[in-house]
């Protein structure tokens, strides 16, 4: 078992309710394959520095989990196929750290001004 | 005399403007130490996004170690993680 984080990127024009069912879609994947699901963060929509397929923005989710190799294939199999999905990335880590968060602090000094 | 004028040789140019000649080398341009190895250096991540951009040309090209003074093994981490954000669209 080692420590793993994905991200997921979400096309723009998808409603919310969707948006939960994508979420859900994953976490379960993640669960059924025998891993553990540490975190799960949502870093809302964010605009790319380039474009990609003609989209300007997307919804971005952040897995952190524990798994075997077993759930990564499915993981990358199920998104590969995905039509909703613009990319994914997956990183492995000999450490988590929960505690700092890049992008939701963003969020939250934005409304204050 | 000997002793005053070899004192004045040895002094280093602090003002790039008070070099002797052009290919003399300039020692306040560059700091020595590395920016991101030591005790308070900030974490390499491709979700730190602040401290890339700091790593990064106008032209979204990688700047060589010479310029930024990195260590050799935190650039190379620093390449790895500027590829995994430029995949992500982050950069």
């Amino acid at each position: 078992m080692s420590f793993y984080e994905h991200t997921i990127i979400a096309k723009q024009d998808i409603s919310t309710p969707e948006l939960e069912k994508i979420e859900k879609k994953y976490k379960d994947i993640i669960t059924d394959t025998a891993g553990e699901i540490i975190k799960v963060e949502k870093w809302g929509l964010l605009s790319f520095a380039k474009k990609i397929k003609t989209y300007n923005k997307g919804f971005y989710i952040h897995y952190k989990f524990k798994a075997e190799n077993k759930t990564l294939e499915e993981i990358k199999k199920n998104s590969i196929i995905d039509n909703s999905l613009l990319r994914y990335l997956t990183v492995k880590y000999k450490k988590l750290d929960t505690e700092t968060e890049y992008f939701g602090e963003k969020e939250s000094n934005e409304k204050k001004k | 005399m000997k002793r005053k004028n070899n004192k004045k040789f040895n002094k280093r140019p602090q003002n790039p403007l008070n070099k002797l000649s052009l290919f003399q080398k300039s020692d306040s341009r560059f700091s020595k130490n590395c920016p991101l190895s030591g005790k308070d250096a900030p974490i390499v991540d491709y979700k730190n996004i602040k401290l890339l951009r700091r790593y990064i040309s106008d032209t979204d090209k990688i700047m060589p170690s010479r310029i930024t003074s990195v260590s050799q093994n935190k650039q190379r981490k620093l390449t790895s993680e500027i590829k995994k954000a430029k995949i992500l669209g982050l950069i």
